[in-house]
């Protein structure tokens, strides 16, 4: 630190942004790499390598990968519809509470799942639910213990991700394009369908990816509103879970697999929504 | 001038979280080595209620000792102590798990079972299913909520299945294997579920007017045995075992008035 301090500032105008990384930060910022590597490490190392085909080709694997992939697909999809409506009207409309509503939407984001499942449960429960109890009285509805509930539980996390990357997408279009298209006589949905949406691909899709890897991982919100079982509600969080208790090495395992996904996902952003 | 300010910053915060923490450990030190200490102990979600309360005895019995209780599934306390979690006591819902913090994790003194608990069928109050009996949660459409496998709870739920040779027809009634008998039980206040098996213990009085207690028969019901012991590697080793000897003496007291049995 010292040493550092007492160096010739070559660059004097703008000592922070140019030059050499001052020490104390590459410190820092090496202790924040290290705690987000470290886990990941120590999940390598501890994976049984030799047995993860055999246990990802498990009837228990299988049965999770596939519930997984279509309550994330289901959530991702249901987000990216109910959300492009919103994200729009968040970032074109001008209604008052917008910054309140925006805040709402994010909220999911930093609760603490379980809170979320509690209010899944307060919501849409069959006997104390404000909605639940009223589908399960009428129509003998049930959500809970189903895999509606687990995409439900899915989707409310995954909704806001959704949202936000939408109405970014939406804030970064160039209008006059819009405009042009408008002043040439195109109607408001063929502007929408052949101008703003294709503008917009890249955000599209990353919304979708983004929704759906959050989905992918989402955890205690559905154990708590959607209970776990196998092939119903037991997606691949859950089934590390309780192989954990079981089966440590499959457990590991199967957190590998979770892990390459979301590291997958990442890496196709790259360039993309991500810089 | 911008840097120098950031770097001294950055340490100055450095160093106030240094000494702020320094004297407080050391004056907690200081003081565990005459009166008190922290003690930290790992216990069945199903002694929550019972431990808590003789938790706050003990503190009062002890001046100047504290104890911080972890709650939760039997087998995942067993893992987070084989992993070296720093926990002075353990107390388990099944000698399995002490077993197993006994033989592959940093081994255990003074092992003692301190009390037993029974089985019983647990439903909301408004009783949707219409439950009475064991017999009854083999109905279709009934929903059951049980611990998970490995779960203490849940491991002796599915010995009692076979013993009142209701296995298959009641396991295929399962909507949910929760992380801990606790959990079981919030799903049954939730109502979402029409039954679940619990111990008799977790029917406290603070629950008692959102769930019910139905007995399950002595000839088919399971047993089950707590032990506690202190783990080894503790810092406060006379704490531990004063702990252990206060949960033996006045804390059964506390255990019977919530439900639980004496030891064997």
């Amino acid at each position: 630190m010292a040493t550092d301090s007492g160096r010739s500032p070559s660059t004097a105008s703008s000592p922070l942004r140019r030059g050499r990384t001052p020490a104390v930060f590459v410190v820092l910022a090496a202790l924040g790499v290290a705690l987000v590597a470290l886990p990941l490490l120590g999940l390598l190392l501890r994976t049984p390598w030799s047995r993860v085909g055999e246990i990802l080709t498990s009837e228990t694997a299988l049965t999770a990968l596939r519930l997984s992939l279509v309550v994330a697909t289901t959530a991702a999809a249901i987000s990216f519809v109910l959300g492009l409506p919103l994200a729009w009207a968040l970032a074109r409309g001008s209604f008052r509470g917008k910054t309140f509503l925006r805040a709402l939407i994010v909220l999911p984001l930093v609760m603490p799942p379980v809170v979320a499942g509690v209010g899944l449960l307060a919501a849409f429960g069959r006997r104390s639910g404000l909605v639940g109890s009223w589908l399960y009285e009428w129509f003998g509805i049930q959500l809970t213990f189903t895999t509606a509930a687990a995409v439900l539980a899915a989707t409310f996390v995954s909704f806001p991700l959704a949202v936000l990357v939408l109405e970014a997408g939406l804030r970064g279009l160039d209008e006059r394009l819009e405009d042009a298209a408008s002043t040439l006589g195109a109607s408001r949905s063929y502007v929408l369908r052949r101008v703003t949406l294709p503008l917009m691909g890249p955000q599209i899709a990353a919304a979708l990816v983004l929704s759906w890897a959050r989905a992918l991982g989402e955890f205690g919100a559905t154990i708590t509103f959607a209970g776990n079982l196998q092939g119903r509600t037991q997606t691949l969080p859950l089934a590390v879970f309780e192989r954990l208790q079981t089966d440590q090495e499959a457990a590991f395992a199967i957190s590998m697999l979770l892990i390459a996904v979301a590291f997958a996902v990442i890496l196709a952003l790259r360039g993309r929504f991500l810089r | 001038m911008k840097r120098l300010a950031v770097a001294v910053a950055i340490a100055s915060l450095i160093v106030a979280a240094c000494s702020d923490d320094g004297p407080d450990t050391g004056g907690g030190e200081t003081a565990s080595a005459q009166e008190g200490g922290d003690l930290t102990v790992s216990a069945a979600s199903s002694l929550t209620d019972a431990f808590t309360e003789i938790g706050k005895a003990f503190e009062k019995a002890n001046p100047g000792a504290t104890v911080a209780f972890n709650f939760g599934p039997s087998d995942g306390l067993a893992g987070q102590i084989d992993e070296g979690a720093p926990v002075d006591v353990f107390a388990s819902a099944s000698p399995t798990w002490m077993d197993s913090v006994q033989d592959d994790g940093p081994g255990v003194t003074r092992r003692v079972d301190f009390a037993q608990n029974r089985l019983a069928i647990i439903v909301p109050a408004d009783n949707p299913a219409g439950i009475v009996n064991l017999d009854d949660l083999t109905e279709d459409h009934v929903q059951l909520v049980l611990a998970a496998e490995g779960v203490p709870a849940g491991d002796y739920a599915r010995e009692m299945f076979r013993e009142a040779r209701i296995s298959e027809a009641a396991l295929a009634n399962v909507v949910s294997n929760e992380e801990d008998v606790r959990a079981v039980i919030t799903k049954l206040i939730a109502g979402d579920a029409d039954a679940g098996i619990g111990y008799v213990t977790d029917v406290t009085p603070a629950v008692s007017d959102r769930v019910t207690l139905i007995p399950i028969p002595d000839e088919v019901n399971v047993i089950a045995t707590y032990p506690i012991a202190a783990v080894n590697g503790t810092q406060e080793v006379d704490l531990a075992k004063g702990f252990i000897d206060f949960v033996l003496g006045d804390g059964q007291r506390t255990l019977a008035e919530y439900g639980f049995l004496p030891p064997p």
